[in-house]
């Protein structure tokens, strides 16, 4: 801590920092510790939506664990979609980055028609899916049937709803890609200038000079892509409903339905404190790990950057 | 030759993710009966702009843009600013408890919406907010850490030494804040509006959850009326959403260009 | 707080706590609904003017929770916010957060005309005794037909008393695979609630009648059979499989002409009437010489349990059961006897089938009312058919591996 770039520790922060951060922490408690605190005590109930409410300790985990194949069932399709999902989300947003970061004229526009599909949402982007997926009237089967190819019975076959959803859910990157992108142009232009006039190929370019910088939002990205991986909901609700024949009912979805359908409100809860630990675990490990690989600018480790 | 490759490639990717879209402005202008022709029907033989008045008129969306606007504007608002002020005490400062409090934000991300959702319907309704747009607009002015985490990485790419040549003329941190990250953090600010306007705009479960009768309604909850138990209105559907995704479409092209900003790379000497 | 301010303030409890104080803010009633058709909802806003006209003071706010109905009234009454008033059709699910109506039924029983409504309809809300709704509607179920598709076939029309094998016959004769058009339509993802009909209809049931036994039941070599028809219907392209990847609705087939028979109730009805299409409707047919049952989808209207508006609500409920309020609703079948004859629709052919199956369908209970846990069973059964639709047979199997998965629940 001797290090003199370390200005800001060569003061004792006092209290500035936490008048920063003290609308979170204000809304930390108001609406987060609250509510988190109450589910909690409902996982330790059978706490039906209307009705007597009955402390049954940690039955409702119990249950879960061993009795209930359907919890597995759906941990399992919903860690082979995040298996899936998250690389391709990452890799391709990060193609279309590179892509729209050269200079081409119109840009502008390749960069709306690219981040289109996240304007769209829940209803509407389902009703726009369906008529694309559809066996006999939709676009994709079309799309295929002029390349000679039949497409499949993309909701309704088991093997390929997956693919579906998947498919569904990468269209939505543009966010993603977005967060990138702003990343890719923040990185100066004078790194990738000193490097070829040192005849430094293209390729080494990118793993030396363009990982490093943007690894801070890829591993925002990784993070939150993994969050988003496991509490697919919607698009797997309106489209399939966790059809054909369960192939697409994922975790959140089967908590939905305690919750909703069956009106077990305390099981529901225990299943969301698991999926809760599931994804925080992962989140902690990828973090943990993330020093090895993820660069910032803005802490630096000694002299130079790099 | 690497301009072509990128052009013929930005094309077909784009032509890739636009046609959905088109196929619901196409759906939007036809007939009842070309919905469900065989063979399908790609090009209505008429355009039926009337759709668009007819399906605006089912219902009362005029009431509805005005609560989605409010909601809109005012959140967007209150969570660019408070995400960016909390990022930059994460990402500016070393204190005790930093990196345990950052791992319970990144906690509060994972936590699934059903489970919040009924305790939150009990402490608005405790505050009398229930039916009111008050649980849409007022959290967001207390950050998201979705917001804070993006904002607290894209700090994190600042170089310390904007930060020590501001120190060194006497800036405090407020002014830290105020007078040199803010400018610098432009993009990701963008970046944060653009998407929560996206959210606040779309947000279904919310609105539903949390409003009870039509005069407090936004565009999402009028939109998902029209999907019934035993009849889609699938053209109204389609029309409304074609309308649904102009503002955010033209908000988006215009704001693109400050996401790209490109200032923080001149201001680095090497 | 100055003399004026505390005046005013004075004088606004005041007029709160006189009822009926021509200043006071108007009474609230919240009235939760799930149309989302326009039809349904300007009947409700009708029926609701009406009561506000006839007592002034009163305002009565629709609550249009669509489809998802279930969801935001399981979120109210979680956080103990329930509407006054709503719609009601899963008791069992919601019973502990309604009123129970018999006490308020006994005492206006003069003005409530109960003769005029049939008994199987008041019995739709009795639980344990405990009646928790008044009927505002119902619906049998039928099969609409497509009359000049028939004519143009050349095939008989459907007459009372058909059974499922004239249908199959029937509906084979529609099948072109250049128009797409078939003669009938299965759905692989039907509403159990409904499906069960077919399962009384040959002859067995969902679950016991004191809702502890599955095997021999849910899996009973009748029951496959209903199932494998269905799949084998769709083997042999009789009929088209809707949901399977595709949910386009069967009434967008039927009022596009792409089959000639539709299996439904009187919630389709409006929108044939739209499409001009020239139909009839059949009863539903018969499994060989076994008495068919329909299934009876009747909806109520309930008063909350928690309620602050406990006269009013009941008030209103009266209101909607009166023969003036029942006339309106044209959406669905009168619940009382006396308006059915006066607009005739005991006679009137398009009607009559719906009123011939409920005279035949009072025999049996649904399953979600004999036991608790029925939710995550029909989870399994609905798991169960579709499987069976999608193999196009094998139901025996399907069945029983939804016995077996439902096994814990049946304690």
């Amino acid at each position: 801590m001797t290090d003199a770039r370390r200005i800001s520790s060569r003061r004792r922060p006092g209290l500035a920092p936490w008048l920063f951060i003290s609308p979170w922490i204000l809304g930390f408690f108001l609406f987060t510790l609250g509510p988190m605190v109450f589910s909690l005590i409902m996982s330790l109930h059978d706490w039906p939506v209307v009705g007597e409410r009955k402390f049954i300790w940690f039955d409702n985990y119990t249950t879960m664990l061993t009795q209930d194949p359907r919890f597995w069932e759906s941990l399992g399709i919903t860690v082979k979609f995040a298996l899936i999902f998250v690389p391709l989300n990452i890799a391709l947003s990060f193609l279309l980055a590179v892509l729209l970061n050269v200079k081409v004229r119109g840009t502008a526009l390749f960069r709306t028609a690219f981040y289109l599909p996240s304007i769209i949402s829940g209803v509407a982007l389902v009703m726009i899916w369906k008529w694309i997926y559809s066996k006999d009237y939709g676009l994709l089967n079309y799309g295929l049937s002029l390349l000679g190819v039949e497409g499949p019975n993309w909701l309704g076959d088991p093997h390929w709803s997956i693919i579906a959803i998947i498919i569904a859910s990468l269209w939505g990157l543009g966010g993603t890609m977005l967060i990138l992108l702003a990343g890719l142009q923040s990185i100066p232009k004078e790194l990738y200038e000193a490097a070829r006039v040192s005849g430094v190929p293209a390729w080494a370019q990118t793993v030396y000079i363009t990982i490093p910088m943007l690894s801070p939002m890829l591993l925002f990205t990784f993070i939150t892509s993994l969050i988003s991986a496991f509490q697919q909901l919607t698009i797997a609700l309106l489209l399939t409903k966790g059809g054909p024949l369960n192939s697409t009912y994922f975790f959140a979805m089967y908590i939905y339905d305690n919750a909703f359908k069956f009106h077990d409100m305390g099981y529901a809860a225990a299943m969301s404190w698991v999926m809760f630990l599931i994804i925080l675990t992962l989140s902690l490990l990828v973090l943990k790990y993330s020093a090895a690989w993820v660069h910032y600018e803005g802490e630096a480790k000694g002299g130079g950057n790099g | 030759m690497v301009r072509t490759l990128t052009y013929g490639a930005l094309i077909f990717l784009s032509a890739l993710f636009i046609a959905p879209f088109l196929w619901t402005l196409l759906t939007a202008v036809k007939s009842e009966a070309e919905l469900v022709a065989w063979p399908p029907v790609f090009w209505p033989e008429n355009w039926r702009w009337e759709n668009f008045a007819e399906s605006w008129a089912k219902q009362p969306f005029g009431t509805y843009l005005w609560n989605s606007t409010t909601v809109v504007v005012l959140s967007t608002i209150g969570q660019v600013f408070s995400s960016s002020l909390v990022a930059f005490g994460f990402a500016r400062f070393r204190f005790r408890g930093r990196d345990p409090l950052f791992i319970l934000l990144l906690a509060t991300m994972m936590i699934p919406w059903d489970v919040k959702m009924i305790p939150l319907y009990m402490e608005f309704n405790l505050f009398g907010w229930i039916n009111t747009l008050k649980p849409l607009i007022i959290p967001a002015w207390f950050g998201e850490a979705f917001f804070i985490f993006l904002l607290r990485q894209y700090t994190m790419t600042i170089p310390m030494e904007i930060d020590e040549a501001a120190r060194m003329d006497g800036a405090n941190a407020w002014q830290l804040y105020w007078r040199i990250h803010l400018p610098l953090m432009v993009p990701g600010l963008v970046l944060v509006g653009t998407f929560h306007f996206m959210n606040a705009w779309n947000d279904y479960l919310g609105p539903l959850i949390f409003l009870n009768d039509q005069t407090k309604y936004t565009l999402p909850l009028g939109l998902g009326l029209f999907q019934g138990r035993h009849d889609v209105d699938n053209i109204a559907i389609a029309a409304i959403t074609v309308i649904l995704c102009v503002p955010p479409l033209v908000l988006f092209f215009f704001v693109q260009r400050y996401i790209m900003d490109n200032a923080l790379g001149s201001s680095v000497k090497g | 707080m100055n003399t004026t301010r505390r005046a005013l303030l004075s004088a606004t409890l005041l007029a709160f706590a006189l009822p009926g104080a021509s200043f006071a803010e108007d009474q609230i009633l919240r009235f939760a609904t799930w149309n989302t058709d326009p039809e349904s909802i300007a009947i409700n806003q009708a029926i609701a003017t009406k009561f506000e006209e006839a007592n002034p003071g009163v305002k009565v706010q629709i609550e249009l929770y669509g489809d998802g109905f279930d969801d935001k009234l399981t979120a109210a009454m979680g956080a103990g916010d329930a509407p006054d008033v709503m719609y009601m059709w899963n008791y069992p699910a919601y019973k502990d957060a309604l009123m129970p109506m018999d006490d308020l039924i006994a005492r206006d029983v003069a003005e409530l005309d109960l003769d005029d409504i049939p008994a199987g309809l008041m019995n739709i809300s009795k639980i344990d005794g405990a009646t928790y709704a008044m009927p505002v509607g119902f619906t049998t179920q039928v099969v609409f037909y497509n009359k000049d598709m028939f004519t143009a076939a050349g095939v008989a029309e459907p007459a009372a008393g058909w059974t499922w094998a004239d249908l199959r016959a029937a509906a084979a004769k529609f099948r072109n695979a250049d128009t797409k058009t078939y003669g009938f339509a299965v759905d692989a993802k039907p509403d159990p609630f409904d499906f069960e009909q077919f399962f009384w209809s040959n002859g067995t049931k969902y679950i016991s009648d004191d809702g502890k036994t599955l095997d021999g039941y849910m899996n009973s070599p009748e029951a496959a059979e209903v199932l494998d028809m269905f799949g084998d219907m769709i083997k042999t392209e009789e009929a088209v499989a809707l949901n399977i990847g595709d949910d386009t609705p069967g009434s967008a087939l039927f009022k596009a002409g792409q089959i000639a028979m539709f299996q439904s109730a009187m919630w389709s009805k409006t929108g044939i009437d739209e499409s001009g299409i020239n139909y009839g409707v059949a009863p539903l047919p018969a499994f060989g010489d076994k008495p068919v049952h329909s299934v009876i989808g009747a909806s109520g209207i309930s008063i909350s349990k928690d309620t602050k508006n406990a006269d009013l609500a009941w008030a209103f409920v009266k209101f909607f059961s009166t023969p003036e309020a029942v006339e309106m609703r044209t959406n669905d079948l009168p619940i009382r006897t006396s308006v059915a004859d006066k607009l005739g629709l005991a006679t009137d052919p398009i009607y009559k089938p719906f009123f011939d199956m409920l005279a035949v369908s009072n025999r049996e209970t649904n399953a979600f009312l004999k036991n608790p846990n029925w939710g995550q069973i029909q989870a399994n059964l609905a798991l169960a058919i579709e499987a069976t639709m999608v193999d196009q047979g094998n139901a025996k199997t399907h069945l029983d591996e939804a016995v077996a998965a439902s096994a814990r629940f049946l304690n």
